[in-house]
C-alpha cells in the first residue's frame, strides 16, 4: 500500500510558515546549506592518440607537454582515434609526488583525471607501446624556470637527482620522440636536435633546454659487400595519402641497396604496421598492425593485400611454425597467443592463454617448431609454451616490461629483452632462460659499463631500454636494439658478456639476421626516430653501412617519410632449420625464380652443412 | 424566533456554502488533483571552451513565462561559466522549451548542436546535421545560433540527456569532449515513488532538498547539484566529488553513463527502488546514455557518515572512479 507523505510536508511548511510569521528569521547561509565539496576539476588534458610523435596529445596546441600549477589537475584521456587498448602509467615521477605512480593493471579505454601537488616532471607512458609519451610539468610560479624538480623516481623505483646524466637522456629522448621535426632525417646533412631557450629549474639550479641541443652528420653508405635477398622494414610512422592511420612496409633490395616499394595498405587504412614474417614459399608477407586489431596478409611479390582478420587487442608480432607454416599471433593488450591457419586467407584457429595480466610482445618459437616462447610485457615473466599440447609454464624473470625474445639454434636457450631493466640492482637487463629445465638462468647487465650519473661509458657494455634481440643463427652472438642509449649492443653467449656497442639511431627499435653474400650474416636494425636501415657485419661485428628507408620520389608519403623503423623481416629466412625447409622446395615450382636464386647463393655454412 | 431561527439557518447556509466554495478551490488548486498550466522555458546556451581543452556548455539565460505571460528569471541559479556535466534544464509534463544554442568554441568553425533525448521535438530539432536528417544542418554555428523546440508532453516524465551530435564528427558530435547535460521532465503530478522507511511511497517532489545528476564517463563521475533549499540552485561539482546532505532529507539522484564503458552504480548504506520497478537494490547498471532516477532518505537506518559511492567495475574502481556521498546530523 502507498502512503501518501504529503500531510508530513503539509504540516512542515505550515509550521515553517508560523515560525517564519512569528520569528522573521535570517536567511539560510549558501555555505550553511550546500555541503557538497567539488571533485577536481582538470586544468589541462592529454588526450591518446595514434599521431605517431602525438601520442599524448593536448587538444589545445598539438603539445604531448603540458604545464599546470600544483594542486591542479589533469585528465589523460583515451579516445576512440586509437583503435586499441592502452594503459595509462606513470613513467617517472617527482619521488615526494602525492599519489603517484598512476598505473592501469591492464589494458583498457578508460580515462584518469589526477592532482599533481610537487613541482617536477611527470611523464606517462603506455606499458604495451612504451614510446606512447606524454608529459605535465607541474610548474611553481614563485621558482625561477620551469621546475624539473631534485630527484625523479623511475617507474623501476630507481630514484635518480635530475641533474643526472641518465635524467638528462630520458628529457632529451622525451623531446625527439614526441618531436617529428627532430628525428633524424637522412636526406638532409646533418641532424639538429635545437631545443627552445626554456629556462628549465633542476634541483634550484636553472639551465636552459636548449643546453640539451646537439647536432650530428648524416651519412648514409651501402656495405661494400651485398646481402642475399631482401629486407622488409616495417616504417610504421609514414603518413600516407589517401588513409588516416600511420605506417608502411618498406621492401629493401639487399643487393643494390635500393627501396624495391612501400606496401602501403591505403584501401584497408593499414594502421601502424609493426612486424612481419612468411610463409616457407615467401609468398605471403604477414603483418600486424600493432595500434590495431588485425592481421594482414600480402602478396610478397605484388604487394597486393589479400586478406585482413581481427585477431585481437594490439597484435604486435607474428611469427610461423617452422613444421606447418601455422601463424601465432602475440596480443600485446591481452594475455594470449592466437593461432591461425596458414595461407592467403589465415582464419582464428585458436588462443593459447599465456597467463593473466602477460601482455605478450616480441615472441619466439623455437627452429624445431616445438616451443614457443612469449615475453609477458604486463608479468615479469615469460611463458614457455609446448606447441604440440599447448601446455602453458609461466616463468617468472623479474624484469620490468619484457618486450622481446630470440633463442639460439638449438632452442635451449632463450634470451629476453627487459626494457626497464631487472630493479633493483641493474637498470637495463636481459634474462637467459634454459628451456628444457625452464628456469631464468641468469640476467646479464647491458649498461654495466655506463654511469647513470656521471654518463662515462668505460666499456662496451652501454644499452639502455632494450628491445629487439635476435640470436644469430650460428649461435653466437645477441644483437639488441636499445632505445634510449641509442646503441646497439652485442652479446657473447658463450660468456653471457656484452662484447660490443655500436651507435645506432633516436629510438633503435627492430633488428633481425639475414645473409650476407659469400657467407656470414648480416643484422638488420631499424629505429623510430630515424629514416635508416643499419646494417651489422657480424664477422666484424661492425657497421657495414646505414641505408635510407626514405623514397623521396613517392609523392603519396606527406610525413615522415621512412620513420617509424620497428620490424624487420631479412629474407631468405636466416635461421638454418628455416632456411633447410625452404631449400627443399627448390625446383618444386613452389618457388619464384627469384627466391630460387637467392636460395641457390647461400653457402653451406649458412644452409648449415646440408 | 421563528424569524431568528430563519436568519440562523440562512448564516449557516452562507457559512456553509463558504466553507463548500474555499474546499473545492483549495481542491481544484492542489498539484495533485489540478490540470497544471504549462510554462514555457526560453533558453540561451553556449557551447564553449574550457581553459584545459574540454568543450561544455554553459548557461547564458533561462526565463520562465507563464501562459498568462508572467516571466521569471531563473538565470541566476545556474553559474556563469561553462560547465561539466552541462547545465541541468528541468521540466515539467506540459512545459515547452525554446533553446537558442550560441557557438562559443574558440577557434573552431564547425557545428554545435543540442540532441536531446525522451522529450518530443520536430525533425528539425533533431539536433543533427542535413546529411543525416534529410532536413536541416540542426546546428548553431560561429554568429548563426539556432533555437530547439522541445515539448515535454505527457508521458516524458524521466532524466533525460541532452548532448552536441554534430561538432568534429557528424556522426558522433562533441558528447566525449564534455557538451553533455541532462533534462528533468517532472510529471506533472510532482509526486514520485520511493523506497521510505521500508515501505514504498509516494514522495512529494517539492519535499525533495537536493538532487544530485552524476554522469559516468569512463573511470570519473561528473556531478552537479541541484539545491532546492536554495530555490534550485545549480552547483558544479566536477569530477570524483563528494556529495553532502543532511540526516533524513529527501535526496534524489539521477545517475547517468555517458562513453562507451557499462558500469554499476553503488552507493554504500542505502537502498533504493530500481527504477520503474518495487525491486529493492543497493546497486544498478548503466551503460551508455542509460539512467536511472530513484529517492533516497538520507542516512535512513544507518545514520551520519562519509557513504562510500563509487562504480563496481573493478578495473573503474581502481582508476578511481569514486566518491563520498557525505551525511550530516
Amino acid at each position: 500500500m502507498q502512503i501518501k507523505i504529503r500531510s508530513r510536508s503539509v504540516l512542515l511548511c505550515l509550521a515553517a510558515f508560523l515560525v517564519g510569521c512569528q520569528q522573521g528569521g535570517p536567511k539560510p547561509k549558501a555555505e550553511d546549506i550546500i555541503l557538497s565539496k567539488p571533485g577536481l576539476m582538470p586544468s589541462a588534458i592529454l588526450e591518446i592518440t595514434d599521431e605517431p610523435g602525438h601520442w599524448f596529445k593536448d587538444p589545445i596546441d598539438g603539445d604531448s607537454l603540458v604545464v599546470i600549477k600544483p594542486g591542479q589537475a589533469v585528465m589523460l584521456k583515451m579516445t576512440a582515434e586509437t583503435r586499441t587498448e592502452h594503459t595509462i602509467t606513470s613513467l617517472l615521477w617527482p619521488s615526494n609526488a602525492s599519489g603517484f605512480p598512476v598505473d592501469q593493471e591492464k589494458p583498457s579505454s578508460v580515462s584518469v583525471t589526477t592532482a599533481f601537488d610537487q613541482p617536477g616532471l611527470y611523464v606517462f607512458t603506455c606499458k604495451v607501446h612504451p614510446y606512447v609519451f606524454g608529459a605535465v610539468v607541474v610548474d611553481d610560479p614563485k621558482t625561477e624556470g620551469l621546475d624539473i624538480g631534485s630527484e625523479m623516481q623511475l617507474v623501476t623505483g630507481a630514484k635518480v637527482p635530475t641533474t643526472s646524466d641518465i635524467a638528462k637522456k630520458l628529457l632529451r629522448t622525451y623531446f625527439v620522440a614526441t618531436t617529428p621535426a627532430l628525428w633524424r632525417d637522412y636526406s638532409k646533412p646533418t641532424w639538429n636536435v635545437a631545443l627552445p631557450d626554456i629556462p628549465l629549474n633542476l634541483a634550484g639550479n636553472t639551465i636552459s633546454l636548449s643546453a640539451l641541443s646537439f647536432s650530428a652528420p648524416n651519412k648514409a653508405f651501402n656495405p661494400a659487400v651485398p646481402g642475399i635477398g631482401e629486407v622488409w622494414v616495417d616504417t610504421q610512422f609514414e603518413i600516407i595519402d589517401g588513409k588516416t592511420k600511420a605506417g608502411s612496409a618498406t621492401q629493401v633490395d639487399a643487393t643494390t641497396w635500393s627501396i624495391k616499394k612501400k606496401v602501403k595498405g591505403v584501401d584497408i587504412n593499414m594502421n601502424h604496421p609493426h612486424n612481419m614474417w612468411t610463409d616457407s614459399q615467401y609468398k605471403n608477407i604477414y603483418q600486424t598492425e600493432w595500434f590495431d586489431k588485425r592481421l594482414t596478409t600480402f602478396d610478397r611479390d605484388t604487394g597486393k593485400v589479400l586478406s585482413t582478420v581481427d585477431v585481437g587487442e594490439s597484435p604486435s608480432h607474428v611469427l610461423t611454425r617452422p613444421t606447418d607454416d601455422s601463424l601465432y599471433v602475440a596480443i600485446n593488450a591481452g594475455e594470449s597467443v592466437v593461432k591461425l591457419s596458414a595461407g592467403e586467407r589465415p582464419s582464428v584457429l585458436s588462443a593459447i592463454n599465456t597467463g593473466p595480466h602477460t601482455s605478450p610482445h616480441g615472441h619466439y618459437i623455437t627452429e624445431n617448431g616445438k616451443l614457443m616462447v612469449t615475453p609477458n610485457a604486463l608479468a615479469s615473466s615469460v611463458s614457455v609454451v609446448n606447441l604440440d599440447s599447448e601446455e602453458v609454464v609461466e616463468i617468472p624473470t623479474g624484469g620490468v616490461i619484457p618486450i622481446a625474445v630470440w633463442g639460439n639454434p638449438e632452442g635451449t636457450r632463450a634470451y629476453v629483452a627487459n626494457l626497464l631493466g631487472t630493479p633493483p640492482a641493474l637498470l637495463s637487463s636481459m634474462s637467459v632462460i634454459d628451456l628444457d629445465k625452464k628456469i631464468k638462468i641468469t640476467d646479464i647487465n647491458l649498461a654495466e659499463d655506463y654511469n647513470p650519473i656521471s654518463g662515462e661509458v668505460t666499456g662496451e657494455a652501454y644499452g639502455l631500454l632494450p628491445i629487439q634481440t635476435p640470436v644469430s643463427p650460428d649461435g653466437k652472438y645477441v644483437v639488441t636494439a636499445n632505445t634510449l642509449s641509442a646503441s646497439i649492443t652485442i652479446v657473447d653467449t658463450a660468456s653471457n658478456k656484452v662484447v660490443k656497442s655500436l651507435p645506432c639511431e633516436p629510438g633503435c627499435h627492430g633488428a633481425h639476421f639475414g645473409l650476407k653474400k659469400g657467407g656470414g650474416y648480416y643484422a638488420y636494425v631499424a629505429s623510430k626516430f630515424a629514416n635508416d636501415l643499419i646494417i651489422i657485419d657480424m664477422d666484424k661485428l661492425e657497421i657495414a653501412g646505414r641505408v635510407v628507408l626514405a623514397d623521396r620520389n613517392d609523392s603519396t608519403i606527406s610525413a615522415n617519410n621512412g620513420m617509424g623503423g620497428q620490424g624487420v623481416l631479412p629474407l631468405p629466412l636466416a635461421e638454418k632449420s628455416r632456411l633447410q625447409r625452404t631449400r627443399g622446395l627448390l625446383g618444386s615450382g613452389k618457388l619464384t625464380p627469384e627466391v630460387e636464386r637467392w636460395l641457390k647463393q647461400a653457402t653451406t655454412s649458412q644452409i648449415g652443412g646440408i | 424566533m421563528i424569524k431568528q431561527s430563519r436568519n440562523k439557518r440562512l448564516l449557516m447556509l452562507y457559512f456553509g456554502m463558504l466553507f463548500g466554495l474555499i474546499s473545492f478551490s483549495c481542491l481544484l488548486s492542489s498539484p495533485a488533483w489540478a490540470m497544471r498550466e504549462g510554462e514555457t522555458h526560453v533558453i540561451t546556451l553556449k557551447a564553449s571552451n574550457l581553459p584545459s581543452g574540454q568543450l561544455a556548455y554553459q548557461m547564458a539565460s533561462h526565463k520562465i513565462k507563464s501562459k498568462y505571460g508572467r516571466i521569471r528569471d531563473v538565470t541566476s541559479r545556474y553559474v556563469q561559466r561553462p560547465i561539466v556535466p552541462g547545465p541541468t534544464i528541468i521540466m515539467t509534463e506540459g512545459d515547452v522549451a525554446e533553446i537558442t544554442l550560441e557557438h562559443d568554441i574558440e577557434g573552431s568553425t564547425l557545428p554545435v548542436s543540442l540532441h536531446v533525448h525522451g522529450v518530443h521535438y520536430k525533425i528539425k530539432d533533431d539536433g543533427t546535421v542535413k546529411a543525416m536528417n534529410g532536413i536541416i544542418d540542426s546546428a548553431a554555428f560561429p554568429g548563426k545560433p539556432y533555437t530547439y523546440r522541445w515539448e515535454a508532453a505527457s508521458g516524458t516524465a524521466g532524466t533525460w540527456p541532452y548532448h552536441d551530435h554534430t561538432f568534429g564528427n557528424p556522426m558522433l558530435g562533441a558528447e566525449d569532449k564534455g557538451l553533455y547535460g541532462a533534462v528533468i521532465v517532472n510529471p506533472s503530478s510532482m509526486e514520485v515513488t520511493a523506497l521510505i522507511d521500508g515501505e514504498i511511497v509516494d514522495v512529494d517532489l517539492d519535499d525533495v532538498k537536493r538532487e544530485f545528476v552524476l554522469w559516468m564517463h569512463e573511470t570519473t563521475f561528473w556531478g552537479a547539484e541541484i539545491n532546492h533549499i536554495l530555490d534550485g540552485q545549480q552547483i558544479p561539482l566536477w569530477s570524483n566529488p563528494t556529495i553532502g546532505a543532511r540526516l533524513g532529507e529527501l535526496i534524489r539522484f539521477h545517475v547517468i553513463g555517458i562513453g562507451t564503458a557499462f558500469h554499476t552504480f553503488h552507493l554504500h548504506g542505502h537502498r533504493w527502488l530500481e527504477h520503474g520497478t518495487s525491486s529493492v537494490v543497493d546497486t544498478v547498471n548503466i551503460g551508455p546514455i542509460s539512467r536511472q532516477t530513484f529517492v533516497v532518505e538520507a542516512g535512513e537506518g544507518v545514520g551520519p557518515g562519509a557513504w562510500h559511492y563509487h562504480c563496481h567495475v573493478l578495473q573503474h574502481m581502481q582508476s578511481g572512479m569514486m566518491g563520498k556521498f557525505r551525511v550530516l546530523e
